[in-house]
């Protein structure tokens, strides 16, 4: 090791040792606190907006859909598309639906003649109510009543934002169901088809797609639409844990699937302002880091300007007994590194094993979705670096401030 | 050997310039122990940083062994003051965080001397002025005349060409004083050379030559046996 490098360890070594705990105790947690801005801040800007594509993905498109194209009525060949599905060894499972728009109506009984009908539109879905869980888990998010079963006859799920004892807003453009209930008979009127349905239960969901959906078994709905010639309209497939979705997409549209339907990752799918929502959060929580950066950059700054303006005399007497100025000046890079690191480290461990976790566990409710904490390891480990930068020249620079004085000034405290 | 030759040190204060040294000529041979005297605010202290490398003149020239100092850049100022110079300073200038052993190996490792071999020769040192047993204490652990012995040993672990002391014993009390000026004797007999400043006439008296400075000039030098 070169010997001003050897040196300047040495005394940092011996510095930080011996150093009051107190002291190392405020920079390093202001370093905590400084990773955690840069890190925490931007991830649950991120995360908000990561929970509800997190949440698009797992209770709505799976990790690829495929879809009706747009200048057709359902997927043609369905059964065709599906037997390529079941040949594919990265998908898990899958869930096939009927869609069509709809429109609901409650209170018709009690309704007089002067009143205006409580009318709603709606997506009506015909599911497989096994496969359709078994993809989105949708039986969890039941909170009112209970899931559909292979069998039941004449009953829907409905959505909660159907239903305006959950819909917070009172907008006479925004209609839902009033006095709606499990147990409750409305119509359900599809294509010129009314049926007279009961809802079994209530889902509740922050993806649109789900909060504003009518679940039926879908040999019920197709009996409405009177569609019997086994085409669908969406699949949604889950993929096997570590595979790619867009490699499964590939693999569809290499035989065939993409003339016959649109095939989607769950990324391709997401809502534009979704995807500008992300790179405005990251731009923002970029931003935010950066004023974070600057002023761990000064905290440091003053503590070592401090550090050394005290020690000022000993620097002078290292100088003077002929300890170059170059290894005083690694020695206090070195405690500056120290201090980013160490500061670093608890973040990680803070970030990694208490936080990230503890987001999972219990995510940030959010009227749009479930916030988490994103940290990939990656960028996170880019904002160690960069901080661990921004401290050394913070460090680096008082130091030299102070070390480029006269020794002899320096010994006797003269300006 | 070191020779000024019309050495010169002002400082400056606004449109006020105080001339602290006023030309002095001066030589030390090798191997001499020297004295320097004077009442406060003499020049005593400010002529030694000079001739130490300290501080740089604004006057006159230094020449050490031959070399004209004031051609030398700060680095090899800097070289000369860690391979041909020991310091022992009035408030001993220990590092506070290093131990006793530290303090006097850190010049050694300066000089390229692995640890163990630093702390060997630290150790060593430190033993000679009968402080083998504090190895391990910080300087607060320290008495003053401890602390003094110590750097007494960092300034003399690598074997200096000359030791440069600046009131010693100013801090000290009778018998810490008198052990630090043993040592002092010790070292000379062995042929170390010493310029130190005190403003005790009895531990001037220890020296070869007393040189006396008033309002910086040399006013009179007086050889040991006309003490």
């Amino acid at each position: 090791m070169p010997l001003n490098l050897r040196i300047g360890f040495f005394l940092a070594t011996r510095a930080l040792r011996r150093a009051s705990l107190w002291t190392t105790g405020l920079i390093i947690g202001v370093m905590v606190l400084t990773f955690l801005n840069l890190v925490v801040v931007s991830g649950i800007l991120v995360g908000l907006i990561q929970g509800s594509i997190e949440q698009w993905r797992t209770e709505y498109t799976g990790d690829v859909i495929i879809s009706t194209l747009t200048d057709k009525k359902f997927i043609e060949n369905s059964p065709n598309v599906i037997g390529i599905i079941n040949g594919l060894p990265q998908i898990e499972k899958y869930t096939t639906r009927y869609r069509e728009s709809g429109t609901l109506e409650a209170n018709y009984k009690t309704r007089k003649d002067t009143d205006k009908p409580n009318t709603t539109g709606a997506q009506i879905s015909g599911i497989d109510p096994y496969q359709e869980n078994a993809v989105t888990g949708v039986a969890k998010k039941i909170v009112e009543g209970s899931y559909l079963t292979a069998n039941d006859y004449d009953q829907v799920l409905l959505g909660h934002y159907l239903l305006s004892q959950y819909v917070p807003i009172d907008n006479p453009d925004f209609a839902a169901l009033n006095n709606v209930g499990v147990g409750t008979k409305i119509r359900l009127t599809v294509g010129g088809v009314t049926r007279e349905v009961t809802v079994k239960g209530v889902v509740k969901s922050k993806v649109d797609e789900v909060s504003r959906a009518v679940y039926m078994v879908d040999t019920q709905f197709r009996s409405i639409i009177g569609r019997n010639d086994g085409n669908v309209d969406v699949i949604a497939l889950k993929l096997k844990k570590g595979e790619d979705p867009e490699a499964v997409k590939e693999a569809l549209l290499l035989r065939g699937v993409g003339t016959l339907a649109k095939v989607q990752t769950f990324e391709d799918a997401q809502p534009k302002f979704l995807k500008d929502i992300v790179s405005m959060f990251n731009t923002l929580g970029s931003a935010f880091g950066s004023i974070g950066l600057v002023v761990a950059s000064i905290t440091i700054f003053i503590v070592v300007f401090i550090n050394a303006i005290t020690r000022r005399k000993f620097i002078g007497i290292l100088k003077g007994i002929g300890i170059s100025g170059r290894a005083i000046e690694v020695s206090y890079i070195f405690q500056s590194i120290f201090y980013a690191v160490v500061g670093s480290g608890i973040g990680l461990f803070l970030v990694y094993v208490f936080l990230v976790p503890l987001f999972q566990a219990h995510p940030i409710d959010f009227p749009f979705s479930d916030g988490i904490l994103v940290a990939p390891l990656d960028s996170t480990l880019y904002r160690v670096g960069l901080l661990i930068f921004a401290t050394v020249i913070a460090g680096y620079i008082p130091a030299r401030m102070i070390i480029r004085k006269n020794t002899l000034d320096s010994i006797l405290g003269r300006n | 050997m070191i020779e000024t030759k019309k050495l010169e040190r002002s400082f400056q204060n606004g449109d006020v310039v105080t001339r602290v040294l006023k030309g002095i000529d001066f030589i030390a041979k090798d191997g001499e122990f020297i004295a320097i005297m004077g009442r406060s605010g003499a020049g005593k202290s400010t002529f030694l940083y000079q001739i130490s490398l300290l501080d740089e003149p604004t006057g006159g020239e230094i020449v050490l062994d031959g070399h004209d100092t004031h051609r030398m850049s700060e680095h090899e100022r800097m070289k000369f003051r860690l391979n041909k110079f020991g310091y022992v300073f009035q408030d001993y200038a220990l590092l506070p965080e290093l131990t006793a052993l530290e303090n006097v190996a850190l010049p050694l490792m300066m000089q390229d001397h692995t640890k163990a071999s630093a702390y060997k020769q630290a150790a060593e040192a430190l033993t000679k002025v009968g402080l083998g047993h504090r190895l391990h204490n910080l300087p607060s652990q320290l008495s003053g005349g401890e602390q003094q012995r110590v750097s007494i040993s960092r300034a003399i672990a690598h074997k200096p060409k000359i030791l440069f002391a600046d009131e010693p014993t100013a801090n000290l009390d009778n018998d810490s004083s008198s052990a630090v000026m043993d040592i002092f004797n010790d070292l000379h007999a062995k042929g170390q050379t010493i310029i130190m400043v005190t403003h005790e006439e009895q531990y001037a008296k220890l020296s070869d030559r007393i040189v006396r400075l008033d309002d910086g000039t040399i006013v009179s030098q007086t050889h040991r046996g006309h003490h």
